[in-house]
């Protein structure tokens, strides 16, 4: 038999626990789930297996990577489950590697199909997805993570039956646990997602230069970027550099202010739909790149755009 | 003592030490034959000439004049003074004989005297740099360890110069005391008694306990070089330096593939014989680029690093039992200091006695790369690129020969017969608004000498050379194997190349994979045709210095070639670091796509050709243009980066190909 680990969110399985059931079902024989957490009795409901198993304890109201990897291994162990399969989020992830630890069974992580058999031919995913993996799996006990959406997932039923364990947890296991999620701060646009980016270069003089760069990014909705020359005189962190070794960007419009445009650059704006350029060199190599550009002084042209958006907009 | 006692004591204490020394020297030699096969036993010539000029000339170590010449007083000393150990033992049991006819001569008894003041000479000298120069290369280093040693040797010495003058003052010597002046002149301050007798027996027994305490220590401690240095030379690089030995993915048994270094039990014999060889003289520490710009990364501690670990896990690993030796990364060296490494092989160049240390690097890297896909992460990019684009940039591969727009250059298609010489461009000078000057500057250079050339076009694809250094060699691989396939089928039989790097690889590492032909720098081409008269151009005035690229000179000894060229149009400058000697740019070793963490080394590079007081900065490499000209700008300086072949066509009235500012 084979067991999976579930995760949920607001009372029911998550579509990534539901696809790495359907891969489960391919292996052949029973399935059980494996459930932990706040509102896992109301999940174990839906999910379709044999027997969904929920863990309750008073110290797993916050995710404790160690004490799920010692439930998981208490119940593979009880089951003498063949297989141990859970869906290949972060969290999940991080309990199966210590499972994999506490059991000294190797882990196969980003699993994208299995034949069954001994050993078991798994197909993973390597290479931030660039390559696809065929593996042999040596092992008593298959620990496999399931590379999320490479397969389609079971629609939710109600399972056999659900049963409730108790787990016997000692205070290792809850030394790593989430104390307090924090949001992404509000207001400031991701220089990934932006739709409108202005960055400026090695022309914008100094990190005070930055100010009519940050005034138009703030008039445009947009983020803020820079080119590797300003990270290299530390005029902005290196987090705002935009090119081969920092952001990528995709904005409808990017407009490079003071930038030369070197090829490293370029390599991280490729996904601009449209580019402005900005430069006193029209010589510079931004302008083979660029759809539209400004010969002029970034610190003359910007004040002077951002005034008129002022004006337009009263 | 009667002579069978003294002979009974004599093989008693070479037992002794024999059994301590045979006891390490049988752990280190099957360490050595447990290592990973690699091949170096080809080139035999190559190989009696390197042991004949780096080991008994030295060579390597007279890169640095006065600790060069301490060493080999201390070294040359060393071979001179070795009949004397068996002098030493024949006299200790019986005191009237010496080895049949050389103990008698004159001429060696003068050599002995001389090697004896010479080697107090250099020992006093290793102290006087250790304690009063404190140079900063041994930071790091065992320094109260080679304190230990260096007085040992002077002891060994002090005590053999000791019992030559109480032998001469017995008349005990078979040679003229003259020809020993030194023994002589100190033989007079002893009588022809009873005490002078004893004394005779103190000194030369004193001399053979040191001489023979310093062989049972020498397995043990960082003077191991002794033994191991002239072996490691011996199985250094004969040829090809700039070659990386490739992995073979085609071996049937799976278990047997090796990807890298993970452990100590993944280390060829040449790679543990390099770590037994290193003595932290920290000369590779000293010509460090990463570690000069103040980077975790010094080529000395990467090697104790991993000797340390050899070391401590290398009985366990012979013991054959279910030893699970611990990975090299993080233990033995940090992350950090894998990556940190350009490649620039500063430290190979500058090591006497032929420890390979970019091999070490890149076979660390290929394990965390293929194995763990653990790296830099901002180098993905780079790396998926190559994968998808052929090219580190991502550039549509339709765009490859956009930069001969107007140029009239042929495009090699399918079928076409071969030109005389295949011009292979490269992705910087394909790609790059900077880098493509040199190669438009090149092909016009080309044309107007009447050069039958043409390029691949899109069928070039990268050579591979970025994701290898960075240690994808599967990557590698697979675009050596398209592009040796693409110009077999071409039957291209010379190139020119414009990037050191690409000429390294297909020059060096291309026949791998079967792909020879004859790999000329375009620097190297272009000076043929100014020499054939074909190309002539104005000589200017103009203060120009060079700055050699790591993978043309260090790597390929192409030093003449650019330096021919820029002496034909414009006044020389050196810079003090030249030559093979070269300091990198900081792109090397897939440098170019990752991210530097500290202090600059371009813009020290930089710094140093504008204080040559030149005003323009030659260069032979499309990496070392882009790395240079950021880090001039970065410095704030006027200095103008070219490449030799653009300020050739300049002064060749070809000037007018758009030069980025």
């Amino acid at each position: 038999m084979n067991l999976v680990l579930v995760e949920h969110t607001e009372g029911a399985p998550t579509d990534v626990s539901l696809q790495a059931l359907a891969l489960a079902a391919g292996l052949g024989g029973e399935t059980h789930a494996l459930l932990i957490g706040p509102g896992a009795v109301e999940a174990a409901a839906t999910v379709p297996v044999a027997v969904a198993h929920v863990a309750e304890h008073p110290s797993l109201q916050a995710f404790a990577p160690d004490a799920w990897a010692s439930i998981i291994c208490t119940l593979a162990e009880r089951l003498g489950a063949s297989a141990v399969i859970a869906p290949g989020s972060g969290p999940a992830t991080d309990a199966m590697a210590r499972a994999a630890v506490r059991l000294g069974e190797p882990l196969a992580a980003n699993v994208t199909a299995i034949t069954p058999g001994s050993p078991l031919l798994l197909t993973r995913v390597r290479w931030g997805g660039s390559l696809l993996e065929e593996a042999r799996l040596h092992s008593g006990r298959a620990l496999l993570t399931v590379a999320p959406h490479s397969v389609a997932a079971l629609a939710p039923a109600a399972p056999g039956s659900v049963e409730t364990l108790t787990p016997e947890l000692a205070d290792a296991d809850l030394v790593v646990q989430v104390r307090d999620r924090v949001a992404p701060p509000a207001g400031g646009v991701s220089l990934a997602d932006a739709k409108v980016v202005v960055t400026g270069g090695r022309g914008v003089g100094s990190a005070e230069g930055f100010a009519p760069v940050e005034e138009l990014a703030a008039l445009l909705g947009g983020a803020v970027g820079c080119s590797r020359a300003v990270t290299m005189s530390g005029w902005r962190p290196h987090t705002d550099q935009v090119g081969q070794t920092g952001n990528k960007i995709a904005p409808d419009i990017y407009i490079a202010c003071g930038v030369s445009g070197a090829t490293q650059h370029i390599a991280g704006t490729k996904g601009a739909k449209r580019i402005l350029a900005v430069n006193t060199d029209p010589e510079a190599p931004i302008m083979s790149v660029a759809d539209y550009a400004v010969i002029g002084d970034l610190h003359e042209v910007l004040p002077a755009v951002s005034a008129e958006l002022r004006r337009r907009r009263g | 003592m009667t002579t069978a006692a003294s002979a009974l004591a004599l093989v008693a204490v070479l037992a002794a030490a024999g059994i301590v020394f045979g006891r390490r020297a049988l752990l280190l030699v099957n360490l050595v034959r447990a290592g990973k096969p690699v091949q170096r036993f080809d080139d035999l010539p190559a190989r009696v000439r390197s042991e004949a000029v780096v080991v008994l000339g030295q060579k390597k170590l007279f890169q640095r004049l006065v600790p060069g010449l301490i060493h080999a007083f201390i070294f040359w000393g060393f071979l001179v003074l070795f009949p004397t150990i068996v002098m030493a033992m024949i006299g200790a049991v019986s005191k009237g004989h010496s080895i049949p006819w050389l103990g008698s001569q004159g001429w060696f008894a003068f050599l002995v005297d001389l090697f004896c003041v010479l080697v107090l000479v250099g020992v006093a000298g290793a102290f006087w740099i250790r304690k009063v120069q404190k140079p900063e290369r041994f930071k790091g280093s065992h320094k109260g360890e080679a304190d230990l040693i260096l007085l040992w040797i002077a002891g060994i010495v002090l005590s053999l110069l000791l019992w030559h003058a109480s032998r001469i003052a017995l008349g005990l010597n078979e040679y003229p005391a003259g020809w020993s002046p030194l023994a002589n002149a100190i033989s007079n301050a002893f009588g022809t008694g009873t005490t002078t007798e004893a004394l005779e027996r103190a000194f030369v027994w004193a001399h053979l306990l040191l001489v023979l305490g310093f062989l049972a220590y020498l397995p043990h401690s960082k003077h191991l070089h002794i033994m191991t240095a002239a072996v490691n030379v011996w199985f250094g690089r004969t040829r090809a330096r700039g070659r990386l030995e490739p992995l073979d993915f085609t071996i049937e048994d799976e278990s047997a593939m090796r990807f890298g270094s993970n452990t100590i039990a993944d280390m060829t014999w040449k790679q543990m014989v390099d770590t037994m060889s290193c003595t932290e003289c920290g000369r590779c520490q000293d010509v460090c680029p990463a570690y000069a710009t103040g980077k975790e990364l010094s080529p000395k501690l990467l090697i104790m690093g991993l000797r340390d670990q050899l070391f401590a896990e290398g009985p366990s690993l012979l013991s054959g039992a279910d030893f699970q030796p611990s990975p090299l990364v993080p233990n033995a060296v940090s992350d950090e200091v894998v990556w940190d490494c350009v490649t620039c092989g500063a430290c190979v160049q500058e090591c006497p006695v032929a420890i390979e240390h970019v091999d070490h690097i890149v076979d660390l890297r290929r394990h965390l790369v293929m194995v763990e896909g653990r790296f830099p992460s901002e180098g993905e990019t780079m790396l998926r690129d190559v994968e998808r684009s052929q090219n580190p940039w991502g550039k549509p591969q339709a765009e490859r020969a956009d930069w001969t727009e107007g140029l009239g250059v042929r495009v090699l298609q399918p079928g076409e017969p071969p030109p005389e010489v295949l011009y292979w461009v490269g992705c910087a000078a394909s790609f790059d608004e900077r880098a493509r000057v040199t190669a438009q500057s090149t092909a016009k250079l080309m044309q107007a000498a009447g050069v039958d050339f043409a390029i691949l076009g899109p069928r070039e694809c990268c050579t591979g050379d970025p994701a290898r250094r960075m240690g994808n060699e599967y990557t590698y691989q697979s675009y050596a194997q398209q592009n040796v396939a693409t110009m077999n089928e071409a039957g291209v039989t010379k190139i020119v190349a414009s990037c050191p790097h690409c000429f390294n690889t297909l020059a060096n590492e291309y026949p791998d994979f079967g792909g020879r032909y004859e790999v000329v720098h375009h620097t190297e081409l272009l000076t043929q045709l100014l020499e054939e008269g074909r190309l002539q151009p104005a000589a200017g005035t103009e203060e120009i210095t060079y700055h050699d690229s790591c993978y043309l000179a260090r790597h390929n000894d192409v030093l003449a070639a650019p330096r021919a060229i820029v002496s034909r149009i414009g006044r020389p400058l050196e810079m003090a670091r030249s030559g093979k000697r070269t300091f990198c740019c900081g792109a090397g070793g897939a440098h170019m796509w990752l991210e530097e963490r500290g202090n600059q080394i371009n813009e020290e590079r930089a710094r140093e050709a504008a204080e040559t007081g030149a005003s323009t900065l030659a260069v032979a490499c499309p990496f070392c243009t882009i790395m240079l000209d950021d880090g001039a700008r970065q410095n704030g300086s006027e200095l103008r980066v070219a490449d030799v072949a653009t300020l050739l066509a300049e002064a060749m009235g070809e000037g007018e190909t758009p030069v980025t500012a």
